[in-house]
């Protein structure tokens, strides 16, 4: 554990300020690390900010207070050693499947042939073969955010960041992906961080769980799991139900009462 | 709430495309404008109505006929039809431009902004004496107007479309190196696209307008003069001629429109 | 905080400003006749000496009754039949070729034939108004009324609205931001036509008054022209945005709608 952790979080805040209306502080004084080749979920109740703590790390929006370190470098914007999985997809709709794999292989330095080569073999892991040439709107929303972990997983980022990726589908076709990203996890080892406001999504797949609050985002607890993931039965063994328990208990809270100043 | 899916008919949306059996299976459609025609030809046959104030369509075919023949309806149509081309073809290539640069350039949308809110409303048709009095009776006069009067439509719907653009897209290209500039062309404009090419559907019906209004106000040649001359000689058989070629070149301008349309956004649901 | 405001007022009319200022500058230099563009000054003026001998109410008035009262009878029967067309498959059977050939046609190579049939008079002119404006409006309704979530015509229903009531009730309401987009869509239409019709019948009104400007060769008089136009463009597509936000007050609008 000598090395430095590959993403570092320092007492990072960030305000929205909507064009109308007063500020909003989403996430007050952050801090949290991430090692190599680890697997963290950021769980929370919506709006507690973890979205855009995500956004943060992707470069997307400004760094305004506190400090975000990869490799030990502030990030300068968004780019390719950090891919993302958006909630919707975020696939290109005016192009194919393979086009939309294509599109990040293109900006890199590789021969034409070694592109659709690369292509071909991520549309295929995520089992999209046969449906290259498909637009976007032909796919269902499985099939969609299949495409677009393709995508991303295609230019080899060393970071994946996931915002919710699997909100969108429906249950047999999430718990299907949830298996899936886990295999692809175990053989590629990149380091992930995975959004999501489901107990049972985060405990199932991540090695740690760092649990926010209720607006302002602050990290709550985090849990950290040692189950060991191949093991068929897991979801059913004690000591995987009393995690789920545990942690639903920290999040309840906090979900209540987020809805209350959501009604207020 | 049967007709859920033939609604777009009107608005010239339907789902087939090209082809000699699309037409013959959409033929039946039209039957209510044949029974139009034969009305037409038995009221004036009949003597219902003076035929000074509408001539029997066959006369109007005849008349039709004479006028192709004879040269002049080819070389007005070429007149006219190269006026609308330039002046709608500059209009989409400005307006595109302009729009977009709005969308993603502050400074462009704050300098330009004012200029569109106040001109956009303005009914462009008034601008037909200017345009003579700075450019003559000839092409030049019909090319600016219509440019001018096409221009505001399209650049706003590139803004708009510009706009409207899924941050989350453009993010993602980002996040794959994507540089700001490429991003411009391989994500807004795409994006923009959709609505762009309904702001260009809008520009084309209006070039026509602007087009026969201009050369039926002040022409020497085009449709709109040739219009204008043969209803002031009295020969209304063949003005009927000449309005209903302009009304049916309009109309199948926008179907082929349509189609290109309907091909170039194929990735749409 | 309102010197900010100020400024930010100020820049949001900036180009405007130089626009105006450029013409001014460019008559008074000498680049271009007079003849080709009078002063901004001078133009104005003229629009000041309409005003007062009282020509420009007449024209304008006359303009904006005849384009209005076009305006408003497309309005009511396009709506009236766009809504039966989707109710009655026979008037449908009949209207919709006739709408869908009639929609992109440019509707003005017609004005002749109305100045043939129906003379030079208001009756004419206001014809042709209707004639050019009905159609957008027919369309949106049309598209607006088969739009309305069926979800919505069921709940209704399954509460016991009527026909009529689900019309009145339902479909209208849920079909009115298509409809007023429309509505929106004719309005300017029966302008632009408006004018060309003045310009090629002569007589009273804005594009009357400048034709007749034109022939002879009355620079001031056309720009006048123009800018009395512009302005009652403006203000017509402005009051027609307001009298959208107030009728929509319910409806959750993220943007006003822009095309034309």
């Amino acid at each position: 554990m000598s090395d430095p952790a590959h993403i570092v979080i320092e007492r990072v805040s960030h305000e929205y300020r909507p064009a109308r209306g007063r500020p909003v502080l989403a996430l007050d004084n952050v801090s949290l690390s991430v090692q190599d080749r680890e697997f963290l979920a950021l769980l929370g109740p919506s709006g507690c900010g973890k979205s855009t703590l995500l956004y943060l790390v992707g470069g997307f929006l400004p760094v305004e207070q506190g400090r975000i370190l990869v490799d030990e470098r502030p990030i300068a914007g968004p780019g390719p050693d950090r891919g993302i999985v958006f909630q919707h997809f975020a696939l290109f709709p005016w192009k194919t499947v393979i086009q939309n794999v294509l599109y990040g292989l293109e900006k890199q330095d590789l021969a034409r042939e070694e592109r659709l080569r690369r292509a071909r073999q991520f549309i295929e892991l995520v089992g999209l073969a046969g449906f290259e040439d498909s637009y976007p709107s032909q796919l269902s929303g499985g099939m969609k955010q299949r495409a677009a972990i393709a995508r991303t997983l295609a230019i080899d980022p060393r970071v994946l960041l996931m915002d919710e990726p699997f909100g969108a589908l429906d249950a047999q076709t999430r718990s299907l992906m949830q298996a899936e990203l886990l295999g692809i996890w175990q053989r590629s080892r990149k380091t992930v961080i995975f959004v999501t406001h489901d107990v049972h999504e985060a405990v199932f797949l991540a090695e740690r769980i760092a649990v926010m609050s209720a607006r302002p985002g602050r990290i709550k607890e985090i849990v950290e799991t040692h189950f060991d993931k191949d093991d068929p039965d897991l979801t059913r063994t004690r000591e995987f139900v009393e995690t789920v328990d545990h942690v639903w208990n920290l999040v309840r809270a906090e979900a209540i009462q987020a809805q209350r100043s959501g009604a207020a | 709430m049967t007709n859920i899916t033939s609604g777009n008919s009107t608005s010239g949306a339907s789902a087939t495309g090209f082809s000699l059996t699309g037409i013959a299976t959409r033929l039946p459609r039209y039957t209510p404008l044949f029974l139009l025609a034969i009305a037409w030809e038995v009221t004036t046959r009949g003597g219902l109505v003076p035929i000074a104030a509408l001539p029997a369509l066959d006369t109007v075919a005849v008349a039709w006929w004479d006028l192709a023949v004879g040269g002049d309806l080819w070389r007005n149509g070429v007149a006219s039809m190269t006026r609308a081309a330039s002046g709608l073809g500059l209009a989409v290539i400005c307006g595109s431009l302009i729009g977009i640069l709005m969308a993603w350039y502050k400074p462009v949308r704050i300098a330009a902004n004012p200029i569109v809110q106040f001109f956009y409303p303005m009914p462009k048709s008034a601008l037909i004496p200017v345009m003579v009095l700075w450019l003559g009776f000839g092409d030049a006069s019909k090319i600016v107007l219509i440019f001018v009067g096409c221009l505001l439509p399209i650049t706003l719907s590139a803004f708009n479309g510009a706009r409207g653009t899924d941050e989350v897209l453009i993010w993602s290209a980002r996040s794959m190196g994507a540089s700001r500039a490429r991003v411009l062309w391989e994500v807004v404009l795409p994006s923009a696209l959709p609505e762009l090419m309904s702001g260009i559907r809008t520009a084309l019906a209006l070039s026509f307008v602007l087009l026969v209004s201009s050369e039926l106000v002040v022409a020497r040649e085009g449709f709109g003069y040739m219009i204008g001359w043969l209803g002031d000689g009295g020969a209304y058989d063949a003005m009927f001629a000449v309005v209903l070629t302009v009304a049916l070149l309009g109309f199948a301008a926008d179907r082929l429109y349509l189609m290109l349309m309907r091909r170039v956004l194929a990735w749409r649901e | 905080m309102a010197l900010a405001a100020l400024a930010r007022r100020a820049g949001a009319i900036g180009s405007l400003v130089v626009l105006v200022v450029a013409w001014e500058a460019a008559a008074r230099s000498g680049v271009v006749t007079p003849f080709l563009l009078p002063p901004l000054s001078v133009v104005l003026a003229r629009v000041g000496e309409d005003a007062m001998s009282g020509e420009l109410a007449i024209n304008l008035g006359l303009t904006l009754y005849r384009a209005l009262t076009g305006f408003a009878i497309a309005a009511v029967a396009g709506v009236a039949l766009g809504i039966l067309m989707t109710r009655r498959p026979l008037v449908r059977w009949f209207f919709d070729p006739i709408v869908s050939v009639g929609f992109p046609m440019p509707k003005i190579a017609f004005l002749p034939v109305f100045m043939l049939w129906l003379g030079l008079y208001d009756f004419s002119k206001i014809s042709m108004a209707v004639f050019n404006a009905i159609f957008p409006v027919i369309t949106a309704t049309m598209a607006a009324a088969e739009g309305v979530d069926r979800q919505l015509v069921w709940s209704a229903r399954s509460l016991g609205a009527s026909e009529r009531q689900l019309l009145r009730e339902i479909i209208l309401p849920a079909a009115l931001p298509q409809i007023l987009t429309g509505l929106q869509v004719a309005l300017p239409i029966s302008m632009i036509v408006m004018i060309v019709t003045e310009m090629l019948m002569g007589g009273q009104g804005l594009g009357g008054a400048m034709i007749a400007a034109s022939r002879f060769a009355d620079s001031p008089g056309v720009f006048a022209g123009i800018i009395e136009i512009a302005l009652a463009g403006l203000c017509l597509v402005k009051a027609m945005t307001m009298l959208r936000r107030k009728l929509l007050r319910w409806h959750q609008e993220a943007q006003e709608p822009t095309t034309v």
